[in-house]
């Protein structure tokens, strides 16, 4: 009984909130059971989970989970079969039988702890004990969070000033509690020591070497004999410490917000820009390697394993010392796809490997790189894309220090309340699952942990061989798309009545803003679907938006990794083997082919994922490829879909605020359009709304009506822009102005100048030789169906 | 006058004390109590703010006097340091720049005696008009008289063994039966008129010892015309007297000594046969050493000074004069050589051979301290613009202008006295020639007339823009140097230091500190307060910024100082005992490496860590295997790698940046291997040793204060050229040298002192001159571009005898002292000390072969002018640095301080002044107490006296456990000598006789340059040991006394002469 309750509220919530409860969503929801099948299946078998993203029902349990017998360490959880009378509870997973200890002598059918009842799938434990880790004085305060922030100097006076003003502001949101170094840099980076009253001191390091982590405590004095942390994973006794490493000293570099207010408002007035030289035709010399390492290095070793996160503020590329990513020289342009390809970037695989090393380190301390790169150029995202994606960091890609995309975001991470984005520290994310199910990896923001267990599968996606992972930052939207092999072991075959029900729990360990100890713990089951013939069971499963989503990061991860991968390519044969597998038609006859709902807007998201920033990465630099993948990995499903296919949504006096076709067609003289394509919020007034804007109808009382519709778009898009972060671009256009190229780019090309007679008045066409999507499904039937 | 007096120091001064001319300079404006308590120590010597600008500003308004076609006079017309008399004495020495402070009081104090000019050679050269009226005097009787007297008390050698003319002095083994003594009384005391006046003291001055000088000279006088047959005149003796008849009678004048520093040029330049002297006989005269006790001690040449001011005349009637004693008061007029000061030659004629050189076993060596402080009397040194075509030189050697350039050929052309050859006077440097064959105008140009001059520098000359004056302090705030007080030390100097430089846009100031990290100090105006930027990386070094770390003085001074008095509690707490010095140099370098400058290091610990680190290699020297340790010691005098030499290089060669390092420790900091630094580049040692917060702050102001305020310049290259027949063959020195013919001097200052060696390859004519002269390109202080050109011609000799004569024995001290200093790193202590006595010994014997050939063998005889030689050498023998019971850092401070000294002070670090001071007030106020010095013995030490010996850096009072206990109180403010400090402060109280010691004490310091370090010593204790351990006439477990080692030298040269 207890073990079918928790399918049914999944499902059932899934169908108002597309996350459902759990948070988790798959691309299959009925599985098949062998490995064959699942290859036929061609979506890949995975789930896309939001570790921790809140939800007002959630159940927080304040005591310790129930642990199944290692190797499983299954938590309890309400797929468990309980024998109330004996006090046994038989693990999902392993099968094992445990007895409850004796604080649950109580438990009967009546009293039922918490995290058995069917409706909490998904519950939280605030563990006590991991806080005080033995030790009841140290509980009481909880580890403040700690924010350093590294500076480039090597920008000029003007955005400088922005820089300034937004770090003042920064300072003015931090909470009290929270604990704030700077570093800066140019040429040379400068480590201020905020805690030094006699003057303004900073440590200076030269921006060509690369400092080891050692080297750089050894030189700022932090560096106590035999207090050198262990490396490795923090588990619970680095939480002994209580976010104060013993060598105390470190509070000269990171002081309470409330404590250094001051000492860093004077700082900001004083700090200039680089003073060094920069020889005409040569860009700035500018350390970013060196100063992430400084930072790194100092959190390191003053903070194992407590929350930390490096802001970086960067305004150019590194072009000194460890991760540099161009040359001084300006006649050499910094890299570009074109380049990458052809492996004419000279200094893009030491930077990437440099970035690499930084991300273990940091990974290994459970700190969390941020980065805010605001430049006309690129700064190196690229490159430094495995940093921050392997420590669950934030990036924010903006052309200036001024620009509203930098200025919201930056605000909104230091913000508290609702407007929070939850930030919370030291993740780490355990996944067990039934014994017919191996684990591929994970594509997102975190870490291997190289734990194999016996749930890994030999072949890798993202970060594998590994039952754990680290993710040392982590919000509320964070999502993590975990790849599934299926291979179904002797034993469980054997087992006589197999098991119609498959269990995966997920489990994260993390601390939140607030710096409690956590543990998320979901526990999900899904139904296997037996044989080869019960394609119907699949097809109810499937989830087209999921699977557009996972197979657009598994395209991104594909083109990242393996050279000469065309992407289309790959994705029209996945498209058409998916098509060919579930649609009915008779051979080769097109115009037979049917397939189920489940699948229908399906080909339209590959579709425009063919067409998006992803796969089509040539309109873009590597930096911004880097940070939309970035993103698009990170992000929850709905959101993700955003990205690959934006939403239009039309504004007219004709009627109401509706959705609207992603369509060329969509684009009409009295309309206005509000297009959201995650990156970028689109208003697009019509010709005739223009106009009239233009000659200030809205102005006239007796036109309030224009002047609402006007409005309406900008509320919407102030809402999407309030929630999301980054904060998205926003651009205000008209019909047939410059800045339309941001709408036109994303609408199906069903007018281009080739069928311009076609078009009807008001409406406006394409300048582009891609297919419409009426032409791709044509192929795509006439494909599907070939034999 | 009035204004220049502070407020509540007429509280203090005593008008009356001081002759009017000194109390009317300015007064010591700071009163005590306008200073803080803590601070009382620096009072000693701080600068009299009101008191004027420091010594070369006041220069510059005395600049607009020079002569119209050279151009306007060096700005910088330098004079001593004024240290300055502690606050309690606010009726301070002048301090008012060019007149100097003390000077005018002497010469004030000269000129009313009459008896000078009438009784010396300088009214009468060389002539006998003195009369003669004591010539009956002159039996041996009343000479042993006049030597019993000093004996008996009196602290003074016998006048005559200094200023007797004759160039023989004659000791001889004790033979006191010897009959010969009595034997020819009338003969030694040959041509002494001439200088009467300059040894002994104006009989005028009622001062003790003094009248007997003068009753010995006048009874010399007569002696000339007496002295017909021996004009060689034998020299004192004190068994026997040696007879001359051997010289030739040439006459009286050619007996004028080379002492007579006044004279006009007499004869004796001229070639003169030498004939032999003949000796008294004494064939036995050492076989009965076993009874030295018969010498006579008192009779034994030793030092003595007079305090006479001598004026001297280069040259005249186109002769050459030998200089007078390089320790004595004297004026220079320069008239076509330049100052003695300037350059000054181990001999004052020149062989015309290179085997003639051989045969003496003196070396020829030059002794250059281009940029010496004139004395103020002095005329400044002239300043010649040629404008853009730059000062005329030869265009064979490229020698520069001088006097001894010959105009031929109507003046059309000149032949250069370097290498001969004739060049083309440049159209607008025509002028005809006069009558007497040189240019008409001639006396107009000094160039053409004086033996220095300054031209200025074109374009040609720089290589850049003259660099402007940097000064970078870097400070140790290791452990050890908080707890010390040596920051807080440095600090305090430094702050107050920069007061005195020159506020101008050209005067740049930079400071950083440093323990295992560096740290620097942005002191930019526009920032609220300084920022300290920490170099962390010592191993690789880089500087923080690209600006603002030097920064003019005028914008910062606030800052700075603000700085200074926050540094020593900013490190406090500071727990790091190591302190990166080789990578803070090299840090500060960078800071300095676009300008070039001064950097100044503070450093207390060993440097323990960073580039350049050292290890305590003393401790190690003494665990590791004792006897192959002793054997391989002198290596430990060695640097210790060549880190720090190969950055010295650097920052030599490429950068001009001269490092100055003050040495603020109380344990080893391997002085042999950081020495190098300041070595290569030109710059200086301070050795506070231990270092006492209490008494050594004040001296440490002061060597800072004269360090940056001193005359100096930037950025130089020297070299010197010589006449064809001789060559440059060695530098030696504080420089750097890249190629073989010029030095390079990052800094340059007026106490620095170059040796340089020369050899022949060619021979001279006889009745030629040779000629010498030094170019140093500098950049000024103001960064004007100089080239100061100092010309030396001599007369060259084939006359062994004349060389002799001619002899300088200071700077062949000084030579030796260098060679000393030299071979103590590369060789064992016992083989120095034998090289040092071999060097004496050859030239002994070589006079006593070659010169003396007449005397028995049994006579240890002394040529005139070297007759010191002994002593000196016994001395350097004994000094610290050839002691072996020398700390390492100790003797290699002594090297490495010897390797720049000046000829002036090598005199004294070899054989220190000692007077008595429990008597000071017994003798009288005007008297000059700095000549009644008394012989390094400690005969002459009672128990109830208190005694001051200086050797131009320490200052030691010695005070015997007798002591009147009212002396004490009125010296030392203490009742009894138990109650004398360990670490001491001279005070001044209100007595005379503290008054008359803190005169005595400051005019010390005024012709040593040095604030002196003092120290008390007592008997008994330890420290009295140090004091005795000076006593090098003594004998000691290290030596032989001076009378043994007499003996000693006489037997060699002996067994040389078998």
């Amino acid at each position: 009984m207890a073990e079918m309750a928790g399918g049914a509220p999944a499902t059932e919530v899934a169908a108002s909130d597309p996350d459902g409860f759990d948070g988790v969503r798959m691309t299959w929801n009925a599985w098949p059971r062998s490995k064959i099948e699942a290859s036929k299946c061609v979506i890949p078998v995975a789930a896309s989970i939001s570790p921790i993203r809140s939800f007002p029902d959630l159940v927080v349990l304040p005591y310790s989970p129930l642990r199944c017998k290692p190797p499983c360490s299954a938590v309890l959880n309400p797929f468990c079969r309980v024998d109330f009378p004996s006090r046994i509870w038989i693990c999902p997973f392993c099968f094992s039988r445990n007895h409850f200890p004796h604080h649950y002598a109580a438990i009967s059918e009546s009293n039922v702890p918490g995290e058995l009842y069917p409706q909490c799938s998904t519950v939280e434990y605030a563990i006590p004990a991991l806080v005080s880790g033995g030790d009841p004085s140290a509980a009481p305060s909880l580890p403040p969070p700690i924010f350093l922030f590294v500076i480039d100097t090597c920008v000029i006076e003007e955005e400088f000033g922005f820089v300034k003003s937004a770090m003042r502001r920064a300072i003015g949101l931090i909470p009290e509690n929270a604990l704030v170094g700077l570093i800066t840099y140019g040429t040379q980076v400068q480590l201020h020591e905020l805690g030094f009253s006699e003057l303004s001191k900073l440590y200076v390091f030269r921006g060509t070497k690369e400092i080891s982590k050692e080297l750089i405590l050894d030189q700022v004095g932090l560096s106590a004999p035999g207090s050198a942390p262990t490396p490795g994973f923090p588990k619970g006794g680095m939480l002994q410490a209580n976010g104060l490493h013993p060598a105390v000293s470190i509070n000269r570099f990171l002081l309470p917000a409330s404590d250094c207010e001051y000492t860093l408002n004077a700082l900001l007035d004083e700090l200039q820009i680089d003073q060094w030289p920069v020889e005409a035709g040569n860009r700035a010399r500018r350390c970013t390697g060196v100063a992430l390492s400084v930072a790194a290095g100092l959190l390191g070793t003053c903070l194992p394993g407590t929350g930390a996160r490096i802001v970086a503020l960067v305004g150019g590329p590194c072009t000194e010392g460890p991760g540099m990513i161009v040359s001084k020289d300006l006649s050499q342009p910094v890299r570009s796809h074109k380049d990458l390809d052809k492996d004419a970037a000279p200094h893009f695989h030491k930077a990437v490997k440099f970035y690499d090393n930084l991300a273990k380190q940091l990974v290994n301390q459970g700190h969390v790189l941020d980065l805010f790169a605001s430049a006309l150029d690129q700064v190196g995202v690229a490159e430094m894309k495995v940093a921050v994606e392997r420590t669950g960091g934030l990036v924010v890609l903006a052309e200036s220090f001024g620009h509203p995309v930098f200025k919201d975001s930056f605000k909104r991470i230091f913000e508290s309340g609702e407007q929070s984005l939850g930030l919370s520290f030291n993740g780490t994310h355990e996944i067990n699952c039934s014994k017919e199910i191996k684990i591929q990896g994970i594509i997102g923001p975190c870490t291997s942990l190289e734990k194999k267990g016996a749930f890994c599968s030999d072949t890798v996606i993202g970060q594998g061989n590994t039952t754990v992972w680290k993710i040392c930052g982590l919000d509320r939207s964070t999502c993590l798309t975990v790849f599934f092999d299926i291979s179904p072991s002797e034993r469980s075959s054997q087992s006589g009545i197999p098991n119609p029900q498959l269990y995966i729990q997920f489990l994260t360990n993390y601390q939140n803003s607030e710096g409690q100890i956590r543990l998320r713990v979901t526990t999900i089951t899904r139904r296997w679907v037996e044989g080869s013939t019960n394609t119907a069971e699949l097809v109810d499963g499937f989830d087209q938006e999921t699977a557009a989503v996972v197979l657009a990061r598994y395209v991104s991860f594909k083109m990242e990794m393996e050279e000469e991968f065309d992407a289309t390519r790959w994705l029209d044969r996945t498209l058409i083997r998916l098509c060919s597998r579930f649609g009915d038609y008779r051979k080769d006859e097109p115009s037979s082919f049917i397939i189920n709902p489940n699948f229908s807007i399906f080909p339209q998201f590959m579709f425009n994922l063919r067409r998006s920033q992803f796969v089509q990465v040539f309109n873009n630099s590597p930096d911004e490829t880097a940070y939309f993948r970035i993103l698009l990995n990170r992000e929850s499903i709905t959101n993700s879909v955003v990205m690959i296919q934006p939403s239009l949504i039309s504004y007219s006096f004709a009627a109401p605020p509706s959705p609207a076709l992603l369509d060329v067609a969509s684009i009409a003289a009295d309309r206005i359009l509000l297009l959201d394509a995650y990156f970028s919020v689109v208003i697009f007034h019509g010709t005739t709304i223009a106009q009239w804007r233009n000659m200030g109808y809205q102005n006239q009382p007796e036109h309030q009506a224009f002047s609402l519709l006007l409005q309406a778009p900008h509320d919407d898009a102030q809402m999407i822009i309030r929630d999301r972060f980054p904060a998205p671009r926003l651009v205000v256009c008209d019909q047939h102005g410059s800045q339309a190229r941001f709408l036109l780019a994303k609408l199906n090309p069903s007018a281009t100048y080739n069928s311009a007679h076609e078009v009807a008045p008001g409406s406006d066409i394409i300048f582009t030789d891609d297919a419409s999507l009426q032409v791709f499904c044509e192929h795509l039937q006439r494909l599907a169906v070939q034999s | 006058m009035a204004s220049s007096f502070s407020p509540g120091g007429p509280s203090r001064p005593r008008p009356g004390y001081y002759p009017p001319s000194i109390a009317n300079p300015s007064p010591n404006p700071s009163p005590a109590s306008s200073l803080p308590g803590t601070m009382q120590n620096l009072q000693i010597g701080r600068p009299s703010a009101p008191s004027g600008p420091p010594p070369f500003l006041s220069g510059i308004s005395a600049s607009a006097s020079g002569g119209s076609r050279p151009g306007p006079p060096p700005q910088s017309l330098p004079t001593r340091p004024q240290f300055q008399q502690p606050p309690a004495m606010s009726n301070g020495p002048p301090s008012i720049g060019v007149s100097g402070p003390r000077f005018p009081t002497q010469a004030t104090l000269r000129e009313p005696t009459p008896t000078i000019p009438t009784q010396g050679s300088r009214a009468v050269p060389g002539s006998s008009s003195a009369g003669s009226p004591a010539n009956d005097l002159v039996p041996p009787s009343i000479y042993n008289s006049s030597f019993s007297a000093p004996a008996a008390g009196v602290p003074m050698a016998p006048p005559s063994l200094v200023s007797s003319p004759p160039q023989l002095h004659s000791l001889m083994g004790g033979q006191p039966s010897h009959p010969l003594a009595g034997g020819s009384p009338s003969q030694p005391l040959a041509g002494g008129p001439p200088s009467q006046p300059l040894m002994g003291g104006p009989p005028s001055l009622p001062y003790m010892g003094q009248p007997q000088m003068v009753q010995y000279s006048g009874m010399r006088q007569p002696l000339p015309p007496s002295g017909a047959a021996p004009p060689f005149g034998s020299p004192p003796v004190w068994q026997q007297q040696q007879p001359r008849p051997g010289v030739a009678p040439v006459s009286s004048m050619v007996q004028a000594p080379p002492q007579m520093f006044g004279a006009p040029p007499s004869p004796f330049t001229q070639p003169r046969p030498l004939t032999p002297p003949v000796m008294g006989n004494s064939p036995l005269a050492w076989s009965h050493s076993s009874t030295p006790s018969t010498i006579d001690p008192n009779q034994i040449p030793r030092p003595m000074v007079d305090s006479s001011v001598i004026v001297f005349n280069t040259r005249q009637g186109n002769q050459v004069n030998s200089p007078p004693p390089a320790t004595s008061d004297f004026i220079v007029k320069d008239t076509g050589n330049c100052s003695p000061r300037l350059m000054r030659c181990t001999m004052n004629q020149i062989p015309c051979s290179g085997d003639l050189l051989s045969t003496s076993s003196m070396p020829l060596a030059l002794l250059v301290q281009p940029m010496a402080i004139p004395n103020p009397d002095e005329e400044p040194i002239q300043v010649v613009d040629f404008g853009e075509i730059g000062p005329i030189r030869c265009s064979r050697c490229k020698g520069y202008i001088n006097p001894f350039m010959k105009f031929v050929d109507q003046g059309k052309r000149f032949i250069c006295n370097l290498c001969g050859y004739s060049n083309e006077t440049p159209r607008d440097y025509y002028m005809n020639l006069g009558p007497d064959g040189r240019r008409r105008d001639a006396e107009e140009r000094p160039e053409l007339c004086r033996g220095t001059v300054e031209f200025v520098a074109t374009k040609e000359y720089m290589v850049r823009d003259p660099m402007p004056a940097v000064f970078f302090f870097l400070v140790d705030v290791s452990m050890n140097s908080i707890r010390t007080g040596a920051t807080a030390a440095a600090c305090g100097a430094i702050s107050q230091a920069i007061a005195d430089l020159p506020e101008g846009p050209r005067t740049l100031v930079g400071i950083a500190t440093f323990d295992s990290a560096i740290h620097f100090y942005n002191l930019k105006r526009a920032l609220q307060q300084p920022l300290m930027l920490v170099v962390p990386d010592i191993q690789d070094v880089y500087t923080p910024l690209h600006t603002d770390l030097i920064v003019p003085v005028a914008e910062c001074r606030q800052h700075l100082e603000q700085l200074l008095e926050s540094i020593p509690s900013m490190f406090e707490t500071n727990k790091v005992a190591d302190s990166a010095f080789g990578a803070a140099i090299k840090a500060a370098f960078l800071a300095l490496k676009p300008t070039g400058g001064k950097l100044l290091v503070f450093q207390s610990v060993l440097p323990s860590i960073g580039t350049g680190s050292l290890s305590s290699r003393e401790a190690e020297g003494r665990t590791t295997n004792v006897s192959s340790g002793e054997k391989e010691a002198h290596k430990l005098l060695q640097p210790a790698d060549m880190t720090l030499k190969t950055m010295a290089i650097e920052f030599a060669e490429h950068q001009q940046v001269c490092v100055d390092v003050f040495i603020t420790t109380q344990a080893f900091v391997d002085m042999a291997s950081i020495s190098v630094v300041p070595r290569t580049t030109g710059g200086q040692v301070y050795y506070y040793y231990p270092f006492s917060a209490l008494s050594d702050t004040a001296k440490l102001y002061n060597d800072l204060r004269w360090n940056i305020s001193r005359p100096q310049g930037f950025e130089a290259v020297m070299r010197v050229r010589c006449s064809q027949g001789i060559q440059v063959q060695e530098y030696s020195g504080n420089f750097c040298k890249r190629i073989p013919t010029d030095i390079d001097l990052p800094g340059i200052d007026c106490d620095k002192s170059i040796m340089v060696s020369f050899k022949h390859d060619d021979k001279f004519q006889e009745g030629s001159e040779c000629a010498f002269q030094c170019a140093l390109l500098y950049t000024t202080i103001y960064g004007q571009r100089r080239i100061r050109v100092s010309n030396l011609s001599l007369p060259c000799t084939t006359m062994l005898g004349t060389l002799f004569r001619s002899a300088d024995l200071d700077s062949l001290l000084t030579c030796f002292l260098r060679q000393a200093a030299t071979a103590i790193p590369t060789s064992p202590l016992s083989q120095v000390r034998e090289q040092i006595m071999n060097l004496c010994v050859n030239i002994l014997h070589s006079y006593r072969k070659f010169c003396a050939t007449v005397s028995t063998p049994g006579q240890l005889i002394l040529p005139e002018s070297v007759k010191l030689l002994p002593l000196y050498t016994l001395a350097l023998s004994k000094s610290t640095g050839l002691r072996n019971d020398g700390r390492l850092d100790e003797r290699s401070y002594w090297a490495n301080h010897v390797a720049s000294l000046s000829v002036s002070l090598a005199v004294p670090w070899v054989y220190p002044r000692m007077i008595s001071i429990h008597d000071l007030t017994s003798k009288e106020n005007n008297d000059p107490i700095l000549s009644s010095i008394l012989p390094l013995s400690s005969a002459n030490l009672n128990d109830d006296g208190i005694y001051l010996l200086e050797n131009g850096e320490d200052c030691l009072f010695y005070v015997g456990n007798m002591v009147n206990s009212e002396i004490l109180q009125q010296i030392f403010g203490v009742t009894s000598v138990d109650g004398l400090p360990t670490q001491f402060v001279l005070q001044q109280y209100e007595n005379t006789f503290s008054k008359i010691l803190n005169d005595v004490v400051n005019e010390i310091r005024r012709q040593r340059c040095s604030f002196l370090r003092m120290r008390l010593c007592r008997k008994g204790d330890p420290s009295g040991m140090l004091f005795l351990s000076n006593m090098v006439e003594d004998k000691s477990p290290g030596g032989l006394s001076y009378m043994e080692f007499l003996v000693h030298v006489h037997r060699q040269i002996q067994t040389k002469m078998e």
